[in-house]
């Protein structure tokens, strides 16, 4: 009976070993259940002896598999409850195999040196025989390896409940310690012929062997549960991408598989069946796109392990479309890169309402330059004015010089200089403002702000004359060069100097005074902008950047809106602060050139790494 | 700065020119010298006012938009001071409502550059002239209070008196005096205000603003 059980628990075991291959535990415990049944057929053939020979070779092979069972169940304990000291495990198991070894050498087992006789007795209503004989002393030895395995089951059991561990490991290791204490302390008192029982060990090793398959079992029940859960929950995620059209896809590295769910596939453009490698995707992603994203990539391998980026795949039908991806590396237990998991959705909608929106920008801001340089004409002809004024009477005088009796050529000669010099003056005020009339396309060079901000100066030097307004410039020298569009920057000054103008208007003639500074904040260049005028209502002073909100009589509202975009488009800032000595200031920073370079080599697709909570945001929002 | 040279002959008339381009500024003290004018150039209204000999004849050319002190505000500021000169004003853009106010100020001319040689050099000309005649109106004028100084009361009196168009007998009677008495009186007012005739002291007295008493 004790030996069917254990046949089949053992049989159980072995065949979910089977199954996971690295559960060693589940193969030793299937060859403990199988020691434990011939343990139990040991037993019965010394019940059932008809000799004192018969009963001492039996008891000889019980022996046998007490060895066997001692040595599975230390090293089941060593591997599943990882708890006990090496070297008590090996103590007990070397003592246990001299054990064995004096079973076979010493008397005519390890109990006895010799069996004299044999007394049958009732038990159970069957006769069973009782030996008595001499005693083998060696059988200290087979104790003192009962004891120290004993020991070592205590350790064990001792470090996983400081390790904090309360379940299933506690349970396994406290019923082996249990049982074996009871089997060695029953084995001991029959061998001593203390007490008048049979020997019945292998009831005692059935009980360790099926409390540890309790609790195996309970782990194979909750495994079952799990994979139901997680089919569930595959299922909902197939749904969910589906619906938002999400794909994944994954990356084995080691020899470049690449599986993709459906809705991945029809991302990129390939067929259901088609065999995808990493070369592949790279070819479908678009050749403007594609250095950014490889090194992305790369970069993600080697060191940061999850990033984000927006790209453009082209189908081999010539088909453009825009994909948000993110993405997580995952190690390998020795910390290599093992695998790419990653999320892809298209978003060529968004993208493409995001560059008409850029475009509308731009014409915006084109028209916004044009309508200022409309109220700026009155200024600019004066300013184109003043050098034909210079040049005519030049002119003049030069033919009444030549008049007279005896011609001054030399003060000919230097008005002919003059009239050179100054043609080119309204030559060159000609040359900007074609500039600033010119719709092109983004123009990105280095800069020197001083520079831009002498220039604007000029141009509008008779719009200030006209308002009496005095002009102070307080500009540091050496600043770091700008990475800029020279044309919308001088657009923002110039919004900014004819705002600072119109905030002066009804101010006392002393007070119409603007100056302009410059200095480096940080890595960043500042450029303030400062009037005496009546300066912002404090309640909300970001509103004057909100399109469409004007302060003047004939006024769009557009004029500052136009310029924060131009400066965050220059990843800068522009803000407003109120003077203490009244009036306002308008400041703006623009990123020295160095710290712009770094973007580049991102011409269109805009990439970047994103964080741990991000993904994991975006990994919530897919379940 | 103005020429003064010689104490004997009459003193040259000075342009002054005041324009905040220095290229123009250039370019009409040229233009002014090339028909044997002499020009003076201020950068600045503010230089102008500091720097100007007020005594020195001549005229002013002066643009209108300037930075600190405007042309017009500059007119306003000589106008106060009392050392008022013919201006002939430059502008960028012909400015309607600036030039009439200019011109009901006393402004010679209102010009648009660029400017033609032969409309600037004939408003200096005729400013010019207008700045002599005033001057020598004020030389006459302080020529007269000068010898209307010299009077004494009483002959002041008698003076007045005369210019009503009063008899010597009824200005004795109105002064409580003889006849004889007056006419000594007015021979001294005739004397002093180097007048040749009756009509002629009248005709001083006018100009200096005394009206006659009755």
């Amino acid at each position: 009976m004790v030996a069917a059980a254990c046949l089949t628990l053992a049989a159980i075991k072995f065949l979910t070993w089977q199954a996971r291959r690295q559960e060693w535990e589940r193969l030793l415990f299937s060859l403990a259940g199988i020691a434990t049944a011939f343990m139990a057929f040991a037993e019965l053939s010394m019940l059932r002896a008809e000799t004192p020979a018969q009963y001492a070779t039996a008891m000889r092979w019980f022996h046998v598999t007490t060895w066997w069972i001692v040595i599975l169940l230390i090293g089941f304990v060593q591997l599943r409850l990882r708890g006990g000291r090496p070297w008590l495990a090996w103590t007990a198991a070397v003592l246990r195999t001299l054990a064995l070894l004096l079973n076979f050498l010493v008397g005519q087992n390890m109990t006895y040196l010799e069996i004299t006789h044999l007394r049958h007795t009732p038990l159970l209503g069957e006769s069973v025989a009782m030996p008595s004989g001499v005693p083998n002393p060696w059988m200290l030895v087979a104790q003192l390896s009962n004891l120290i395995f004993i020991v070592f089951l205590t350790d064990a059991t001792l470090t996983m409940w400081r390790r904090g561990v309360r379940r299933e490991p506690l349970v396994e290791a406290g019923s082996i310690l249990l049982f074996a204490l009871a089997g060695t302390l029953e084995g001991a008192l029959v061998a001593w012929q203390l007490v008048d029982w049979p020997v019945m060990t292998s009831f005692f090793f059935m009980a360790i062997v099926a409390s540890m398959s309790y609790e195996m079992s309970r782990n194979v029940l909750r495994t079952a549960q799990l994979s139901d859960d997680l089919l569930d929950s595959e299922e909902r995620i197939a749904l969910a991408a589906q619906a938002v059209g999400l794909g994944f896809w994954m990356w084995r590295i080691e020899d470049d598989q690449i599986w993709g769910s459906e809705g991945w596939l029809r991302l990129y453009g390939f067929d259901a069946d088609a065999d995808i490698s990493y070369e592949a995707i790279t070819q479908r992603i678009h050749p403007d796109d594609r250095q950014a994203v490889v090194r992305d990539w790369r970069s993600a391998l080697e060191d940061r392990g999850d990033y984000a980026a927006e790209y453009r795949v082209v189908w081999p039908d010539g088909t453009q479309r825009w994909i948000a991806a993110r993405g997580r590396m995952q190690r390998d237990t020795h910390g290599k890169s093992a695998r790419v998991l990653g999320v892809a959705v298209d978003i060529t909608g968004r993208k493409e309402a995001e560059l008409e929106l850029a475009r509308q920008r731009d014409r915006l801001t084109n028209l916004s330059r044009v309508t200022m340089l409309g109220e700026l004409s009155g200024a600019l002809a004066h300013e184109l004015n003043q050098p034909l004024t210079a040049i005519l009477s030049n002119a003049q005088a030069a033919g009444r010089f030549l008049a007279h009796e005896q011609p001054d050529l030399d003060e000919v000669r230097e008005i002919i200089a003059d009239i050179v010099a100054e043609d080119k003056r309204a030559g060159e005020i000609i040359r900007r403002l074609r500039l600033l009339f010119k719709t092109g396309a983004v123009q990105r060079q280095p800069l020197d702000v001083n520079e831009v901000i002498e220039e604007v100066l000029t141009l509008a030097h008779s719009e200030l004359v006209n308002q009496g307004i005095s002009v102070q410039t307080e500009l540091t020298p050496n600043l770091p060069m700008l990475n800029g569009d020279r044309v919308p920057l001088q657009q923002v000054l110039l919004n900014l100097v004819m705002n600072a103008c119109d905030a002066m208007a009804g101010a006392e003639p002393a007070d119409r005074q603007l100056t302009i500074f410059t200095d480096l904040a940080g890595h960043d260049v500042r450029i303030s902008v400062a009037d005496r005028g009546a300066g912002i209502a404090p309640e909300n002073p970001e509103r004057i950047f909100d399109a469409f909100y004007t302060s003047k009589a004939h006024g769009l509202g557009l004029g500052l809106a136009v310029c924060r975009t131009i400066i965050t488009a220059h990843h800068g800032k522009l803000w407003a602060t109120n003077n203490p000595e009244g009036g306002a200031t308008f400041h703006f920073t623009l990123p020295g050139e160095n710290e712009v370079v770094a973007d580049e080599g991102e011409p269109r697709g805009t990439l970047r790494h994103a964080s741990l909570d991000e993904l994991a945001l975006a990994q919530r929002g897919a379940r | 700065m103005a020429g003064n040279p010689s104490p004997h002959l009459p003193p040259v008339p000075t342009v002054f020119v005041v324009d905040d381009d220095p290229a123009v500024l250039k370019s009409l003290s040229r233009l002014l010298r090339s028909a044997h004018l002499v020009a003076a150039t201020f950068t600045s209204p503010r230089e102008f006012l500091d720097r100007h000999d007020p005594d020195a004849p001549g005229c002013l050319v002066l643009d209108v938009a300037m930075p600190g002190l405007n042309g017009l505000e500059l007119q306003q500021a000589m106008a106060t001071s009392g050392h008022e000169r013919p201006i002939v004003f430059l502008t960028g853009h012909g400015d309607i409502p600036m030039s009439v106010q200019a011109m009901k100020r006393g402004a010679v001319d209102f010009l648009t550059k660029p400017v033609n040689d032969a409309d600037l050099l004939q408003a200096v000309r005729v400013a010019v002239e207008k700045d002599r005649l005033q001057r020598q109106t004020h030389a006459e004028v302080a020529d007269i209070q000068r010898c209307l100084a010299a009077l004494t009361p009483r002959e002041r009196e008698v003076l007045e008196h005369v210019v009503a168009g009063q008899l010597n007998k009824q200005i004795a009677y109105d002064l409580g005096t003889v006849e004889k008495t007056i006419k000594v009186h007015r021979g001294q007012v005739m004397k002093k205000m180097r007048a040749q005739s009756v009509a002629e002291l009248v005709r001083l007295a006018e100009r200096v603003g005394i009206r006659g008493k009755r």
